[in-house]
Parts: C-alpha cells; structure tokens; sequence
C-alpha cells in the first residue's frame, strides 16, 4: 500500500526534521554539511528541470520521469540533515539565510512539505500515470518556492 | 512656435519602456517571476511594434530618417546638421538600446529560473544548460542596458545644460524648430494599428513557444 508507506515514511521524516535545525556543527564538519546540501539541491534542481522538460513534451518518457522522481524523493529524505545550526552565511558562503534558524519551526514545516510532496510525486510517478504525475510534480514546485521565497538569497556561482 | 515632432506611438513606447524595465527588475526581485516575464514579453511586443513602426511611421520614428553613416556623426559634431528628430549622434545611442533590449529579451525568453519552475516560453528551444547560461548573461546584460539608461540621461542633462530641452518635445510631442527643419510627418492611423495587431500576434505566436506555422 502506496498510501500506508508515504504516511510511514512522513511520520519517520517528521521526527527527523523536527530536531534538523536544533543540531550544531563546526569545522570540516560544517562545510561538508554545506557542501552536500549544494551539491544535494543543485541536483534536486536539475532533476526538476528534466522533469519540466518531459512533461511540457505532451509525452512525456516514462522511465525518465520515474528516475527523476525517485532522485527528488532520495534526495530530499537526506535533505534533513542538511540544515544543523553553524551552516548559515556566517560561516561560509551560502544560499541560505540566517531565518532558517531563527524560525527552526516553520523552516521544519516547510522542509517537511517538501519531503512528503517528492514522496507522493514519486509514487505517482511510479504508478505510470503521467497526468496525475504532472500534477503532483506542479504540487512539488510550490513546496520548493514556499520555501525559497523565504529561507534562499540569490546566490551566484 | 512649436510644430509636431514625436508621434504618439513613439512617445508612448518611449514612457512605456523606463516603467517596464524597473517593474521588470523589482518583480523578479521580489518573488514574482511570473510578472517579471508577463513585463518582458511585454517589451518584446513593444520592441516589435517599434521595429515595424520604424518603416512606415511618421518621418522622425522612421529608421531610414536616423539610421546614418560615421559622416553624418561627423557633421552633426561639427554643426553642420540639419533636421528634426534623432540626430546622427544620439541615432546611435537609440539604436545601442534598441539592440540591447532585444538581447536581454531574447536571453529571457529561453531561460528558465535557478530552480526550473519558471521558463521563458521558448525554453524548450535549447537545452538545460543553455537556458541557465542564459538566465546568467540575461542577469549580467542588465547592467548594459543599465549603462545605456545612464548614458541616456547624462546626455540629456548635457543638452539641457547648454540650454535645450528634449524632455519636454518628448512629452507632449511638439517642439520649437531650428530654421531650415521640416516639420514631422505624421504615419497613417491604420499603419498604426497594422503594426500593432502584427506586434501582439507574433508576441503570442512566441508565448505559444514559437510553434511551426
């Protein structure tokens, strides 16, 4: 049952999420973090672009799209570990802002929409049914712009 | 005693441009994608409607009236020029922002966000990589279209200074001429809305993503 493990794996990825923002690192530590979150997000972002591509196609392929998902929903479940306190912009250059950590609650909130958003794309995306895919993928979009309106400065690299 | 010298459309577009370009940069500096390429695609209808406009509008928007050779520059810096409209050496800076707006246009249209949930409609026309180098140049291109505004109103404050006003011709479409200058020539009214109904069709043409015709 699709519907039971989203809901397990929800639950599982709330408790996680709930303590990302509270942790401290330091040193290599930090910028490791840091580096796997960009690393991490640039490929969640790439991923997305790929699929936005399919399903704008009108056929959209099939085994892309669900490669593309399952990349989103595998990255997003490691994406709760990408945000301890001592990763912000007063550490090293990064995309995101200092209000990550100053409202941990909603950040958590918003991280976990997030997460549930690529899960249920994911399984929809596996079901084959590109239409109903297409629109759990429009979903995923706005969980990734609720959360960068608020938590991404513009960054260049 | 003052005598046409910019049409209506040429006056309109001219106002029109400044508000489009700071509302397309506090847009998508605020979240609003969506408005920032509702802003450009504006502008390209603008900027087609102008390029058309420029061929059988009135004689002072007309390209072949301003559109000169280094020896008109020359004469025109020596005072030896005669006419209304550009002259030949601010024909140059028109046509510089002319093209760097039909760049940073163009660079939008292909490009997509950082993120990939928004996309100029003819994204699709290159590859992933290519649209976000686009995106990129389409940022850095500001800042020549930036230069050019600055250019612009130095310019302007520099006539201003040895006592022309070019604001004021510029607003209300009428201005005092020097001796020996033609008045302007009016376009026709339904060139107008030719040009016009050929700009919003090939703007929606490119919304739709340039599909084959």
């Amino acid at each position: 049952m699709p519907i039971v493990r989203i809901a397990l794996a929800s639950i599982a990825l709330l408790a996680v999420t709930a303590t990302a923002a509270t942790v401290r690192v330091s040193g290599p530590k930090a910028a490791q973090v840091m580096h796997e979150r960009h690393e991490g997000m640039e490929a969640i972002g790439k991923a997305f672009k790929v699929l936005r591509r399919e399903f704008d196609s009108g056929s959209p392929a099939v085994p892309m799209v669900r490669t593309s998902a399952a990349q989103i929903a595998n990255l997003a479940k490691r994406s709760s570990g990408w945000y301890p306190a001592g990763t912000g912009p007063d550490v090293a250059k990064t995309g995101a802002k200092p209000e990550i950590w100053q409202s941990p609650q909603d950040f958590a909130a918003k991280l976990s929409a997030f997460q549930k958003a690529s899960l249920i794309f994911n399984a929809a995306a596996a079901s084959g049914d590109m239409n109903a895919a297409k629109a759990r993928y429009a979903d995923l979009g706005g969980t990734c712009k609720a959360c960068h309106d608020k938590y991404r400065t513009e960054m260049h690299h | 005693m003052e005598q046409p010298f910019w049409d209506l459309p040429v006056r309109l577009i001219h106002w029109l441009l400044p508000a489009l370009i700071a509302f397309s940069w506090w847009s998508v500096h605020n979240h609003h994608i969506d408005w920032h390429i509702w802003s450009g695609l504006a502008i390209l209808t603008l900027l087609v409607f102008r390029l058309l406009w420029g061929f059988v509008g009135s004689s002072t928007a007309r390209w072949s009236s301003f559109v000169r050779g280094p020896r008109a520059v020359t004469d025109y810096l020596r005072g030896r020029w005669i006419g209304i409209g550009h002259t030949p050496l601010g024909a140059l800076s028109v046509i510089a922002m002319f093209v760097a707006l039909v760049v940073q246009v163009g660079l939008g249209l292909i490009s997509e966000d950082e993120d990939g949930l928004y996309t100029g409609p003819l994204y699709r026309l290159v590859s992933i990589d290519t649209s976000d180098n686009a995106r990129d140049l389409h940022e850095l291109w500001f800042n020549v279209i930036l230069g050019l505004i600055v250019l612009h109103i130095a310019a302007i404050i520099f006539y201003r200074l040895r006592g022309k006003k070019l604001t004021k011709p510029m607003i209300t479409g009428r201005a005092v001429l020097s001796p020996g200058a033609q008045p302007m020539r009016p376009g026709k009214w339904w060139a107008t809305l030719i040009c016009l109904a050929l700009a919003i069709g090939i703007t929606r043409w490119v919304i739709a993503g340039a599909p084959p015709l």
